[in-house]
């Protein structure tokens, strides 16, 4: 219990820090990021910018990103085994920066009126989202990554005009590098400032022993387990910065090498690793995985993983660990992490099926050995930590939105299927002619000069990561809206046409005047009511597995224009508000403007019981299955949790999922009662983490709305 | 062959081990005061005063099975299965069999939640297609069984009896209700009769919830006693302390009577002791 109170004093100020956070910037409906606010003195001043509050290209994001790691505050705490905060994005100070919508120095306005009509969420723009390979930084160091890049540029430089890019992009990654080293160096004077006015012996030899690891990363790759996460706290740090990056990595085996030979050394005991592990988790809430098979097909759990697992279950803050579940593994492993999904109650850690993964991915042409490496480092996603570029969860067609446009040009119900096809065939179209346009301009945009460096190609071709540099590209479409469709087809065929209590044409009246009147109201009611998808074996069910069916047939296999592959999933993000606000009325019931389903998730109240085996296997019916996602989220009740057997049920219920074809799992184990209260008072639990989506936040920084629908998806069982 | 059922629950944890279907049948010859389903007891099919809410629906065994079976992974993983309940389910007693028979015949384990009050010969025909039966005991006082549940409980601890000497597997269910059934005595009683029990894999308590009142409201029916209370959390101790924690088992925890109610299938909240 050596760090118990250290830890307790990190966790009190990260809640503290929450607060402020909170205080001053509002809710915010996305992940905690674990930033840091800068002290209000701090003035921003990038040196590159146009009249318009722009910039683009390689060269301009390297001068401002230098610019803010060279300036940017020290945070250092004296119990923290880490040292650093970030605190700025750099990706979001573009003026004008949406969240949906990225700046973007190209027109695209060709492809905007079919974006707009099926409310697509382009990705054109966006940065990041696809995994780092740490290996290659742990290895090189800061320095060896800048003589690497120095080389390179010297290959290039004698290349003239056709290496005109690559020369400014190595350039560029040198700035880069020499501002991170430049943060380095800062970070570890400042630890050094701070020995001289603390008092505690014990904080003071960790002040001087943070001073002297961060100088000696300013070029040397780390050597021990302590260097190791401080190596890649900074490289995840710097690359938040940089465009909020939260991509993690395999983390056990990328630390195992460091733990075994500090402890065969000596050097280290259980409760160090897991400190300085607990130290990484609370520096910023990266998406990791452990556990799960190697590339070779034997299991990577080992003493690591453990460690880490205990101490993201100290953490008691927001976490984004995913344990890998699958046949050959050690499910001692995967027990604990239910475990303490269910004493936490903090929504962590989560849990990914291996098999379908592996098997969806290979049907895209690639091998077993490259599936396995495919580990769950984001949101939603997978990635092959530094091979693919993907565009990972931003690209997204509301399906509501394109149900929506093929419902009005129906006249009768058979038509209905067959617009809906022809629409979504539209929106799969446009949706990759604008990736292609992405492909074609981002690196002039916005380069990736972090997530570059830690890639196998980018630096080696001159290229940067969207554009060529990449060994693979992957790119992700999503659908949004499942439930809402799937629901409003089955609502009109059991009302419509097998029961014949309502004509195609009331139905259509009722949606367009928005359930309008006495009338409308009773229309709402019984369509509201008919079998929902979830249920099992009602007409929505079919249709949900149908709409799979229509998503595959125009993704799965496919290339965009330009011939890259495209990969099908189902998710929604944290974006059931944004989406639902562009649709009008439904015919499942639901009112215009009122939010959309989330993710593959049945709409709540699809079983009276809301038995979770229901849900478990309408959600494995409608994997896309090929490699990227549809996602379970799942609120469970203290009820279940408390039962002496929960573990056993919990696991069995997602081996059951697994089995079924299930790919990610994302739990909440809620209190209701708290969530009730916390909502009617946010101020009451500060420290009340939620699993929102992919991500955890802590509760009392969502929006009012975004809250209102945790509460709703609380599984309030009537009998 | 067609029966009777009014529900289906899917994801149960409750109502035996492991992730289980539900399946609750209509039709019940007591009829005890603190019920927590009065709806069921008719064997008719019901419609509800106000809402117009239907209870009961004639189903064939293939249309159960069709329910069933889409658990079965679930139930593989968990060790669950198939609880056949109501009402009481032997009341449709071929009906039951057929169900029993055909879950069996798919390797699906199978329990039968019973009040016990049936002819013998019931009990011995399902005895080699029930993995598990979970027994109702509601009161070891034979005049105050009469009293509240409307028969005497003679047939129904024989029927435990024999159930016990022919080596079934079962759990004991108590639904406690204070001042009716809840004394020391009748825990004693209840205590001193099961140790005699060889067979009997666990003792669960069944805290009274008024959730039966409403339903009584709605559907029409006149509740027999309204004064029940819920037991507090000072009962629940004082049952652990009499009904000691046996191996391998966790005692009742009182902070879970918190707990929003309804969420196991039947609306108890049940302790295993
Ligand atoms: S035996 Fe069960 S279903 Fe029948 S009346 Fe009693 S409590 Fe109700």
């Amino acid at each position: 219990m050596r760090y118990a109170l250290r830890m307790e004093r990190l966790t009190a100020r990260k809640i503290e820090q929450t607060r402020v956070k909170q205080d001053r910037l509002g809710a915010r409906d996305e992940d905690d990021y674990g930033l840091v606010l800068p002290p209000a003195s701090f003035k921003v001043e990038l040196p590159v910018r146009d009249a318009t509050g722009q910039w683009s290209g390689p060269r301009a994001w390297a001068a401002n990103f230098r610019w803010l790691m060279e300036n940017h505050p020290c945070y250092i705490d004296p119990d923290d085994a880490i040292a650093g905060r970030w605190m700025f994005m750099l990706s979001r100070m573009r003026l004008g920066y949406q969240l949906s919508r990225s700046n973007f120095a190209f027109d695209y306005s060709h492809l905007e009126p079919l974006q707009k009509k099926y409310d697509i969420t382009t990705g054109i723009g966006k940065d990041a989202h696809f995994a780092p390979d740490y290996q290659i930084g742990l290895d090189l160091g800061w320095g060896g990554l800048l003589e690497k890049v120095r080389a390179v540029r010297l290959k290039f430089s004698a290349g003239g005009e056709d290496a005109a890019y690559s020369v400014e992009l190595m350039d560029a990654e040198e700035q880069a590098i020499l501002g991170v080293q430049a943060w380095m160096r800062r970070l570890g004077a400042a630890a050094a400032d701070r020995t001289m006015t603390e008092e505690d012996p014990e904080r003071r030899a960790n002040l001087e022993e943070m001073a002297r690891i961060c100088l000696k990363l300013v070029d040397r790759p780390p050597e021990t387990l302590r260097e190791a996460v401080q190596w890649i706290a900074v490289f995840n740090m710097a690359s938040r910065t940089y465009n909020r990056d939260g991509a993690g990595g395999q983390l056990d085996e990328l630390l195992r090498p460091y733990y075994v030979r500090d402890i065969a050394a000596g050097l280290i005991t259980d409760e160090d690793a897991e400190f300085y592990c607990f130290c990484l988790l609370l520096n910023d809430p990266h998406y990791y995985q452990i556990g799960g098979p190697a590339a070779d097909g034997t299991d990577q759990t080992s003493r690591m993983s453990y460690i880490i697992l205990e101490a993201a279950s100290k953490l008691k803050s927001s976490c984004n660990l995913t344990i890998r579940v699958w046949d050959g593994m050690d499910r001692a492993l995967y027990r604990r992490g239910v475990e303490i999904l269910l004493a936490n109650r903090l929504g962590y850690p989560r849990f990914s099926g291996d098999k379908a993964l592996v098997e969806g991915f290979m049907k895209n042409g690639y091998s077993a050995e490259l599936a396995r490496q495919r580990i769950a480092v984001g949101c939603n996603w997978m990635s092959l930590p530094g091979l693919e570029y993907t565009l990972n969860d931003v690209v997204k067609i509301n399906i509501a939105k394109v149900f929506e446009v093929a419902f009005a040009e129906s006249a009768s119900w058979e038509e209905l299927e067959a617009n809906y096809r022809k629409h979504f065939a539209a929106a799969v179209k446009v949706t990759a002619e604008g990736i292609d346009f992405h492909l074609d301009h981002q690196y002039l945009n916005e380069p990736e000069l972090m997530l570059n460096l830690l890639s196998h190609g980018p630096i080696e071709k001159g290229l940067d990561v969207s554009h060529g540099g990449a060994t693979y590209y992957n790119m992700a479409i999503d659908g949004a809206g499942l439930a809402v469709v799937a629901d409003s087809f089955g609502a009109i065929e059991q009302r419509v046409v097998d029961e014949k209590a309502l004509s195609f044409a009331e139905v259509k009246d009722a949606v367009a005047s928005n359930f309008e009147g006495d009338a409308g109201e009773r229309t709402r009611k019984m369509l509201d009511s008919a079998g929902r998808y979830g249920a099992g074996g009602t007409r929505a069910d079919a249709w949900a597995v149908k709409l799979t069916e229509i998503l595959d047939g125009e993704i799965a296999g496919h290339t965009t224009p330009h011939g890259f592959k495209l990969i099908p999933g189902w998710f929604t993000w944290a974006d059931t508000l944004r989406f639902g606000r562009a649709v009008g009325a439904t015919p499942n019931g639901r009112r215009a403007g009122e939010p959309i389903s989330h993710g593959a998730n049945p709409l709540p109240g699809f079983r009276k019981d809301g038995a979770l085996t229901a849900m478990a296997a309408a959600i494995a019916s409608v994997q896309p299955g090929y490699g990227n996602t549809a996602p379970w989220q799942l609120e469970v009740d203290i009820g279940l949790a408390d039962d002496e057997r929960a573990v056993e049920k919990l696991m069995a219920l997602m081996d059951g999922h697994f089995a079924l074809g299930g790919t990610l799992i994302n739990i909440n184990v809620v209190d209701a009662e708290k969530i009730l209260e916390a909502d009617r008072d946010p101020s009451k639990y500060p420290d009340l983490v939620v699993r929102v989506t992919g991500f955890t936040a802590y509760f009392n920084s969502l929006s009012p709305a975004f809250r209102q629908l945790v509460v709703k998806r609380l599984i309030r069982e009537a009998v | 062959m067609n029966g009777v059922v009014f529900d289906i629950k899917r994801g149960c944890v409750k109502d035996g081990p492991g992730l289980r279907t539900s399946v609750f049948m209509k039709g019940c010859p007591l009829k005890c005061v603190w019920c927590h389903n009065p709806e069921s007891q008719s064997p008719a099919i019901q419609r509800a005063v106000a809402t117009d809410e239907v209870c009961g629906r004639e189903m064939s065994v293939e249309e159960v099975m069709g329910e069933v079976r889409r658990d079965k992974v679930f139930y593989s993983a968990s060790g669950g299965g198939a609880t056949f309940t109501g009402g009481e389910p032997t009341m449709q007693f071929d009906f039951l069999m057929a169900l029993c028979g055909a879950a069996k015949a798919e390797g699906i384990h199978v329990a039968v939640d019973t009040c016990g009050f049936a002819p013998r010969e019931c009990f011995a025909a399902l005895l080699p297609c029930v993995d598990l039966f979970l027994y109702d005991l509601k009161c070891m006082d034979a005049a105050r069984h009469l009293e509240f549940t409307g028969v005497p409980n003679g047939r129904i601890i024989g029927n435990l009896e024999f159930l016990d000497s022919a080596g079934a597997k079962f759990w004991i269910r108590c639904p406690l209700v204070p001042g009716l059934n809840d004394s020391d005595a009748d825990l004693a009683a209840l205590r001193d009769f099961t140790r005699g029990l060889r067979n009997m894999e666990k003792l669960e308590i069944c805290p009274y919830h008024p959730l039966g009142l409403e339903k009584c409201a709605k559907f029409g029916l006149s509740p027999r006693y309204a004064g029940m209370s819920q037991p507090t959390a000072a009962d629940l101790a004082r049952y652990n302390a009499f009904l000691r924690p046996r191996e391998g088992c966790a005692p009742a925890r009182p902070q879970a009577m918190n707990a929003p109610a309804g969420r196991t299938a039947t609306g108890k909240e049940c302790y295993a002791i």
